[in-house]
């Protein structure tokens, strides 16, 4: 369902992303992992097409992002850590705006929003504008918005940030049930390893901009001289970053 | 509902709260600026008005069967309208700028399956109304002083109405696709290339206008050839403001036929400007977008070189906690280049002022004239420091944003960032405008007590207009906003230019009162000119110190309350 051959960004001297290359099939809960400034946001951007490659190319659905960025969008939905949403709408009137984005019919997105706002226990503030909610209300407008127009491949960048445990547990849960029941494809950066390593079908972890890890959780922890846990062998793949902040500091 | 349709429904609802809005801000706030707005267009409009009626006068004393006046009015129109072409592509760059690239809303729509060249529209048009609708306040009482002077009939009001929109869709093109090339070529481009093409750009803008100014000034004995020489520059029926100007000039002539030609002209432009940028936006804004995208990265190699980013070391003699406050404020005005692009448009703007003073004085022998040209002189020097604390002050305190609580948690007092915020302004802006006031004086050879006057008045609106920005800055903050010239655009950037353009012409007033009486000999002995002297100086002192501890005083108040 996501599929990037030779991914490459390169910023003047800064090689950001190099050379990427995987597979992420359909109905596939993936994580993907790395240290601050290993490329995940610059690989996030690459394939919601926000950002050209220097070279390789991203398909979505087997649609190439660059090529044809208005079809392989229909199929994306997406979470940012920190939502933007227009402060001066309401949740009601801002999901009838997504839904125009998307072309959604007014039946349907209203069958659709209803649904939604329940699900993510917004009614009680939807009518009220955005600028008076709290940073989880936000969060959770945020998915309500990118599961409006259903799509195939949902990419969600640390989506835990102001969610409390009740929530986490909660957006955790649906976007496990989706990929078992409707076959979503789940592309999410995190920090947390922890919910990576209960949930991941398939972890990719970068550093330095490379893909150092691939695999399924027990394939990744059996990368290590010493299985453990998944932080424990996180921290042993990407160990050079902290050796050579740590020389820096020196 | 299409995407364009869905965004244009998201930003009416956004007004419509926005406007509903209103209703919770300060009624003091809402009245101040209702009055000063409605003083403000009358004011032009009755200056506009007196003017064109002298200008009227002036041309049917000529001798000669045709009213010169009646020709150039209609010149001076013409270069009005041009004006506002000029200063609507200028605009349109900077206000593209941001809505097309570096607003928060941008990645999230482009997140959204929607084409390049449907999204470049929708921006568009925000854009076109963003810098446009102060155009159309300023303009209204431009055309209706036009109309009553001259009698026009109702069909010359609807004509300008009707004009307006598809002119300003052409501006707006321009400036739109100016940006678009800009972003496309500048992050490729080398550094000392860009310096380069900027030197250049400079030298040539200032030769444009040198030699422009050369050939229409005031004092030159042959004014009417000169003037209508120089204006024969905009009659070109090439420019689009000419198109404007002799569509909307026929139309008070009942020249039905000319009117339908040039609106023809005008709206298949209209058509065209836009169309060939949304074509173009397909091809050009993404390419450029995500070049910006990975700009940060690029910089960072400039970062540490050069004179300002060493700042720190420079200013280390400042006690805590101004120190890392200012070398704060300073680094993020120099890294961000719309913001001091346009302060280098000031320099240029006070250099065209300095270069057109040269040899006034000597052709105004009347010390009344003198006189009331020194007041003058303290008025523009004094709007060109409001527009400066205007624009670059007054967001200071908004600017630190979500990051308020950085600042706001430290050790340090909210009054020491205000002051902070309120020396740096005083600093910074003394210099260039004592010395514009040093240098101004000299050229229109001041004498003593005129000299005087423009140095004092200057050094003391300095603190004043200071005070007012940063007191209404905190007063009024905009915290949801990154953009400087949206947040001046709010309402309390626009009840502080009020209230700053108020002040000074409380100072000016009073000065030119006092000075012009003096002339005309109302004092009946020097004695008594100079205790008037000196209780004007004491009134202009006290109000100065009332337009810094007010509003200093009432926005601390408020930022005490502000939750962050």
């Amino acid at each position: 369902m996501i599929r990037t051959e030779g991914l490459t960004k390169i910023f003047g001297e800064k090689v950001a992303v190099k050379n990427l290359t995987m597979e992420i099939p359909r109905g596939t809960f993936f994580c993907f992992l790395g240290p601050n400034g290993a490329g995940k946001t610059t690989t996030i951007k690459m394939l919601t097409g926000l950002m050209r490659p220097t070279k390789g190319r991203a398909f979505i659905g087997g649609i190439d992002i660059q090529e044809n960025p208005v079809e392989a969008k229909k199929l994306i939905g997406f979470v940012p850590d920190h939502p933007f949403l227009y402060d001066k709408l309401t949740g009601r009137e801002f999901l009838k705006f997504v839904a125009g984005l998307y072309r959604i019919s007014e039946p349907e997105y209203k069958e659709r929003m209803e649904e939604l706002i329940h699900l993510f226990e917004l009614t009680q503030v939807i009518d009220e504008l955005i600028e008076d909610y709290s940073h989880g209300m936000r969060q959770k407008l945020s998915f309500t918005a990118c599961f409006l127009h259903k799509p195939e491949v949902v990419i969600v960048d640390e989506p835990w940030v102001g969610l409390d445990p009740k929530n986490i547990r909660f957006v955790k849960n649906y976007l496990k049930e989706k990929t078992r029941s409707e076959e979503l494809t789940v592309f999410m950066s995190t920090h947390t390893l922890g919910i990576a390593e209960e949930i991941a079908d398939i972890i990719g972890i970068i550093h330095n901009g490379s893909l150092c890890a691939f695999g399924s959780v027990e394939q990744i922890k059996a990368l290590s001289d010493k299985p453990g846990n998944l932080e424990d062998v996180f921290l042993e793949l990407t160990k050079d970053t902290d050796e050579v902040s740590m020389r820096d500091e020196k | 509902m299409s995407e364009v349709l869905a965004i244009l429904y998201a930003k009416k609802n956004i007004l419509k709260h926005q406007i509903l809005s209103v209703k919770d801000e300060s009624k003091l706030k809402i009245s101040v600026i209702t009055i000063s707005a409605i003083a403000i267009w009358l004011g032009i409009f009755f200056g506009l008005y007196e003017g064109f009626e002298w200008l009227l006068k002036f041309g049917s004393r000529s001798g000669i069967e045709v009213n010169i006046g009646e020709l150039l009015m209609a010149r001076m129109f013409t270069l009005l309208v041009s004006a506002v072409f000029l200063f609507l592509i200028f605009s349109n760059v900077l206000v593209a700028f941001f809505t097309l690239y570096k607003a928060e809303e941008v990645q999230y729509l482009l997140h959204a399956p929607i084409s390049f060249d449907k999204f470049f529209l929708v921006r568009f048009l925000e854009c076109v109304v963003f810098s446009s609708w102060s155009v159309a306040f300023l303009g209204v009482p431009l055309i209706l002083a036009y109309g009553f002077s001259i009698k026009a009939p109702v069909i010359f009001y609807i004509t300008a109405l009707v004009f307006f929109l598809p002119f300003i869709l052409i501006p707006a093109s321009i400036g739109n696709l100016i940006t678009m090339f800009l972003v496309l070529i500048f992050p490729r481009l080398k550094l000392r290339t860009m310096v380069i093409i900027g030197i250049i750009g400079v030298v040539f803008l200032f030769w444009y206008v040198s030699s422009m100014l050369r050939g229409t000034r005031i004092s030159e004995d042959t004014i009417l050839p000169v003037f209508v020489s120089a204006t024969s520059r905009v009659q070109s029926p090439l420019f689009p403001p000419y198109w404007f100007s002799e569509g909307v000039l026929n139309s008070a002539k009942l020249n039905l036929s000319e009117v339908t030609f040039w609106f023809l002209v005008l709206i298949a432009n209209a058509i065209f400007f836009p169309y060939i940028c949304t074509v173009l936006a397909n091809y050009i804004f993404y390419p450029g977008f995500s070049e910006l995208q990975g700009g940060g990265r690029r910089r960072s190699k400039f970062l540490g070189k050069g004179l300002l980013e060493n700042i720190d070391t420079l200013l280390k003699w400042l006690p805590h906690p101004y120190q890392p406050l200012v070398v704060k404020d300073i680094k993020l005005f120099w890294r961000d280049a719309t913001q001091w692009s346009q302060f280098i448009i000031f320099f240029g703007i006070m250099a065209i002022y300095i270069a057109n003073l040269r040899n006034t004085t000597k052709y105004f022998e009347e010390e009344m004239w003198r006189s009331f040209i020194a007041c003058m002189n303290i008025a523009s020097l004094s709007l060109i420091l409001a527009t400066l604390t205007s624009r670059f002050i007054f967001p200071l305190i908004s600017l630190e944003g979500h990051r308020f609580w950085i600042i706001g948690l430290a050790p340090i007092t909210l009054r020491q960032i205000l002051w902070q915020k309120f020396w740096l302004s005083v600093m910074t802006s003394a210099p260039f405008t004592v010395g514009l006031a040093v240098l101004s004086g000299y050229m229109l050879q001041l004498a003593p007590l005129y000299y005087f006057l423009t140095v004092f008045s200057v050094i003391l609106m300095n603190f004043g207009l200071s005070g007012l920005a940063v007191g209404l800055g905190a007063l009024y903050p905009s915290f949801e906003e990154d953009n400087p010239a949206r947040i001046v655009s709010g309402l309390g950037g626009t009840l502080n230019l009020l209230l700053s353009i108020f002040y000074i012409a409380l100072v000016v007033a009073s000065q030119t009162l006092i000075l012009q009486w003096r002339v005309l000999q109302h004092f009946t002995s020097p004695q008594i000119f100079r205790w008037a002297l000196g209780g004007v100086i004491v009134f202009v002192s006290l109000l100065t110190f009332l337009a810094v501890f007010v509003p200093m005083t009432l926005g601390y108040k408020n930022l005490q309350s502000v939750e962050y």
